[in-house]
């Protein structure tokens, strides 16, 4: 499950609906075809505004009289598999979306193009350095990054209200308010967090100065035995005594934001800005309506916020592709600072472009702002070229079932 | 357990009208009959409903229907490409499967030849074909013959899959056909081919029926293979489309359940259409061995 | 074994042309030739030898299993001898790794956990299955023509009912926030439901899975065995009756005997389809918690799509395929045996 998680962090799900592909014409992907290339681009559901990326196309396609982009549209779901095999053809895309902790397994197996040369082309001194290293590999560039995004805490400012309480600004104040909600109404939950929401855990491990993995020479070994990790667990135990939420689950199983939090008597989670989204739609579509209010994480201290795992996208040229210039133009257009500046208008600052200058000023009480926010305090999983694995849909192997309520087994590969 | 094989003892007695003892078995038949149907019946409610009383704390009886799940399901694009992908590499597996099994279960029931011993294990071990872990060599095996994305290849591993169980089965029935009824056309003057169409041929329907219908399912809904050797839309058949609603950002329980009552439906009206021979079909065939 | 052929036979043709089935057990008289159309005169044969038309007949079956399924095997074997991991698949670059793949897995506690519980699920599976299917056949064979219809009527519809969908509802079922398990328990006034994980171990969890399987598995076999006892005369039971026979020796004397190479075939299609059976382990629970509910074909599927070793999972699938040659052995012998007989 982790997988899609990773991935679907930072989709502006909230504004993208579920539109039809790109593509014009029904041919498989990437072959040139008369006398006008095609540049195939793979983007996951949700990642890219409709709008954004056919202003992106109409502009290369200006430039590249003849060439035809066709933007298919991928489903997280299965989509490592279909990538890995897709890499391996002779004919496969030629820009593909990969999730940022992704992008280092890919990097290794040779299927994605060594960009290290295109930097300049790119705008890799622009790029926001938070995001660069997931792109990068033993020194060599194999993506660009795209966009980011993190976690805040959503709450019902009516039940907030009630209860009197005010948006905390440290983790004292945020146990002690939700202390406050649950002796105010029993039958509300003060806060919605399942046992396996593994990357708040991640924030709470930073928080202590530990990390999910130390590099112990060319191996990355598990660090959750350290007392960092444990006591970050103890937090994380005690945010679980406030919820009803399953032990054995993550949030997105069921869903917290269109299964669990429409149903009411929850009165704060924590999720992303697509998953806020979600929630205002499916509670919209059953006749009511939502009243959110929106916190970064707090922090040990007031001065500054929880640190909050930071994922993303990164865009890449596949080694195979056929179009491998055109491509890589392609990419400098869409992940340059122009078209990301469009690209976080068009998400309404929900997503953090890859280059700051690009930044997107998000409207007061917005979910993005309570992000943007923490984004200071951002971090990525370790850039291993095994964390790909980790994510791969499959229970217990590696860092990725470590979940804060997991045994204490694993091994970063 | 013990009463019921006790009346064994008199099965002609139920014929009879209802008695006491009767009214245990029939209640016990109904309650059998809800366990059976109940996943069914759940799944058929649960996609008139709305997204939001679907998953419920306490579950939903009453509500009003919609069907604006089968809206959804059936508006998704190329729908009707996956439909006629389903249909079509179902029904020439199904149907390829039928006419291959049919001269090869006519030759092992019917035939002395050498090597027939060894044929009959080797369509034993057919069945024991592990498809879903061969999946990734299906695929190499596509990509270096340039076969990705292919209606036919997909139709002609299906026809694969469903091929042992259709020999295996047919030759029963073909063993179960008396060779007199056969020998009596070859004296009247028809040549082998003759005396198999028009006398074996029309006794096998039943089990046409039964090896055509395991064939149906099996074809109908595989999924993994297509999964990974059909990347391009304009190849994929319904069993994508089912789980297409279920995505990273949530899943619409209304639109799957809808997509897939729809896509039990055929297998649904031709099993009941089918029932009756196709079930004992089944066992004649399976009762050979 | 005659007897029950026939009757099988019978059975086979009760909805052929009526005429064919009444006369199955003699040579039809001159007359039945009649619904023949008269074909072109002299003997059968043709100019073809004899012995080469079983081969011919034979041909398409042979070489489409041999080039959709031995040789894709084969691939397999050789596969399971090379180290395939994503690197391998995306440059196609072959490296060879002995037995390595084989030492690893054979030596790994995990793979041997995998084996034996596949095992014991496939053997209460597989019990379950026959037992209650049997009992249900028996049940339908009892009950009348209404109540037949409405039982055979509800098996039907839960065998059409695609996996997917059977395990999504399920999956429902069971939940812990929301199934209904937890919410008749809650009604039934059983504490402790309110929000009781299904799927707390994996024990538990291949409890639900088997659930499923058997209901879903059931309607195969009480259909199957009830078709099988509308072949069995009156006589032999009344037969039995007469000889004092009770419930329990009737079925011994009189039914398990007509039925036995039904029970050996059922069994064994339901050996190898509950053992292979994957999409209800997988989506179940994915194998989980912590790899707990994994079988042989889902550990040989996490392997290799999950976790790219494809390698590592084709050994499994040789390693699967061996244990179940090995486990069917005893059925072949029985199997080849009945083929001598005929």
């Amino acid at each position: 499950m982790k997988r899609k998680l990773v991935a679907a962090i930072g989709v502006a799900g909230m504004m993208v609906g579920i539109a039809a592909c790109g593509s014009d014409d029904g041919g498989s992907g990437g072959k040139s075809s008369g006398d006008g290339k095609s540049v195939t681009v793979w983007v996951m559901d949700g990642s890219a505004p409709d709008d954004w990326m056919a202003g992106v196309n109409k502009e290369f396609e200006a430039k590249h009289p003849g060439v035809k982009v066709k933007v298919e549209k991928q489903q997280w779901n299965g989509i490592q598999e279909k990538l890995t095999t897709a890499l391996s053809e002779d004919t496969p895309p030629d820009v593909v979306e990969l999730g940022n902790t992704q992008t280092a397994g890919y990097a290794v197996t040779g299927g994605l193009a060594d960009l290290t040369d295109d930097k300049a082309d790119l705008g890799y001194d622009g790029w926001n350095k938070g995001m660069v290293p997931a792109a990068e590999l033993d020194g060599k560039l194999y993506a660009a990054p795209w966009y980011a995004a993190s976690r805040a805490v959503v709450y019902d400012k009516k039940i907030f209200k009630k209860a009197g309480v005010k948006p905390p600004k440290t983790r004292d104040e945020w146990v002690a308010g939700l202390e406050k909600i649950k002796k105010s109404d029993s039958k509300i939950q003060p806060l919605y967090l399942p046992g396996q929401s593994w990357y708040v855990y991640a924030g709470f491990v930073w928080d202590e100065g530990g990390d999910l993995a130390a590099r112990d020479g060319e191996q990355w070994k598990g660090a959750l035995s350290s007392p960092e990790a444990a006591s970050a667990m103890n937090f994380y135990k005690k945010l679980q005594s406030f919820s009803t939420a399953p032990k054995d689950k993550d949030e997105a199983t069921p869903q917290q934001s269109t299964d669990i939090v429409p149903k009411g008597g929850v009165a704060s989670w924590i999720g992303l800005g697509w998953e806020a989204g979600g929630a205002i739609a499916a509670i919209e579509k059953a006749g009511d309506k939502a009243d959110f209010g929106y916190f970064p994480i707090p922090g040990k201290t007031a001065d500054k916020p929880g640190s909050v795992f930071l994922g993303g996208s990164n865009l890449a040229v596949a080694e195979r592709s056929q179009n491998k210039d055109l491509a890589k133009e392609w990419l400098a257009l869409a992940a340059g600072k122009d078209q990301m500046a469009k690209y976080a208008k068009a998400t309404a600052g929900a997503l953090l472009p890859n280059n700051d200058a690009a930044q997107f000023e998000p409207e007061a009480g917005s979910f993005a702002e309570a992000m943007a926010k923490s984004a200071s305090v951002g971090e990525v999983t370790p850039v291993t070229p095994g964390w790909a694995n980790v994510e791969t849909e499959q229970p217990d192997q590696g860092l990725h079932d470590e979940g804060p309520e997991g045994r204490g087994r694993q091994e970063g590969r | 357990m013990s009463n019921v094989s006790s009346d064994l003892r008199a099965p002609r007695r139920n014929r009879r009208p209802v008695r006491p003892s009767a009214i245990g078995k029939n209640l016990l038949a109904l309650a059998l009959a809800a366990v059976f149907l109940f996943p069914v019946y759940w799944m058929f409610s649960s996609s008139l409903k709305p997204q939001s009383e679907i998953l419920s704390k306490d579950p939903v009886f009453l509500f009003t229907p919609t069907l604006g799940n089968y809206t959804k399901a059936t508006g998704v694009d190329l729908f009707w490409t996956y439909v006629l992908n389903s249909v079509t590499v179902t029904v020439g597996a199904v149907f390829l499967a039928l006419v291959v099994a049919l001269a090869a279960s006519f030759a092992i029931a019917r035939m002395k030849f050498r090597g027939r011993k060894g044929l009959v294990l080797a369509v034993m071990m057919a069945q024991m074909a592990p498809w879903e872990v061969m999946v990734i060599v299906m695929y190499l095996i596509a990509r270096d013959g340039d076969m990705l994305n292919s209606i036919p290849l997909l139709t002609a591993i299906y026809f694969v899959m469903v091929l042992p169980f259709t020999i295996w089965t047919l030759r029963g029935f073909i063993a179960a056909v008396p060779v007199e009824l056969e020998e009596a056309a070859l004296i009247d003057g028809c040549n082998r081919g003759q005396a198999f169409i028009k006398v074996v041929f029309p006794l096998l329907a039943p089990g046409l029926m039964s090896t055509s219908l395991f064939g149906f399912i099996t074809a109908w809904n595989e999924f993994a293979m297509v999964l990974i050797l059909n990347k391009d839309k304009e190849a994929q058949t319904l069993t994508l489309w089912l789980t297409q609603f279920q995505t990273a950002f949530g899943s619409d329980w209304g639109a799957t359940m809808a997509a897939s009552s729809l896509f039990a439906l055929p297998v649904l009206v031709v099993f009941l259409f089918l029932q009756r021979r196709a079930v004992g079909g089944m066992t004649a065939g399976a009762v050979k061995g | 074994m005659t007897v029950h052929s026939q009757g099988v036979a019978a059975s086979a043709l009760e909805d052929a042309p009526g005429k064919a089935a009444g006369k199955s057990q003699t040579p039809p008289p001159a007359s039945g030739s009649r619904k023949v159309p008269q074909p072109p005169r002299g003997r059968g044969r043709r100019a073809l030898p004899a012995g080469l038309i079983p081969y011919l007949l034979l041909a398409p079956a042979v070489v489409s299993g041999a080039v959709l399924l031995l040789y894709p095997l084969v691939r397999n074997l050789i596969l399971s001898f090379q180290e395939v991991g994503r690197r391998e698949l995306i440059t196609r670059e072959t490296v060879w790794a002995g037995f390595a793949n084989y030492t690893d897995l054979l030596t790994d506690s995990e793979f041997w956990a995998v084996a034996v519980r596949s095992l014991l699920f496939t053997a209460a599976n597989v019990v379950l299955i026959m037992g209650i299917g049997s009992l249900i056949g028996i049940l339908l064979n009892r009950l009348g023509k209404k109540m037949r219809l409405v039982l055979s009527v509800a098996l039907v519809t839960a065998w059409a009912m695609p996996i997917v969908a059977s395990v999504t509802v399920f999956k429902w079922l069971f939940d812990e926030q929301f199934g209904i398990a937890n919410w008749i328990m809650r009604t039934l006034g059983v504490s402790g439901y309110e929000q009781h994980n299904w799927f707390e171990t994996g024990m538990a969890t291949l409890t639900i899975v088997t659930v499923l399987v058997v209901w879903g598995s059931i309607p195969f076999v009480a259909l199957n065995m009830y078709a099988g006892l509308t072949t069995i005369g009156n006589e032999l039971y009344e037969a039995a009756r007469m000889d004092g026979a009770t419930g329990w020796q009737t079925f011994w004397a009189v039914v398990f005997p007509s039925l036995k190479p039904f029970f050996l075939i059922t069994t064994f299609l339901e050996i190898i389809w509950v053992f292979k059976a994957f999409t209800q382990v997988y989506a179940m629970n994915a194998g989980g918690p912590d790899r707990e509910s994994e079988t042989l074909p889902v550990f040989a599927y996490i392997e290799g799509q999950g976790q790219f070793h494809y390698g590592v999972a084709a050994a499994v699938s040789v390693l699967t395929i061996v244990m179940l040659v090995a486990i069917m052995s005893f059925y072949f012998r029985l199997i080849l045996k009945q083929e001598e007989e005929q």
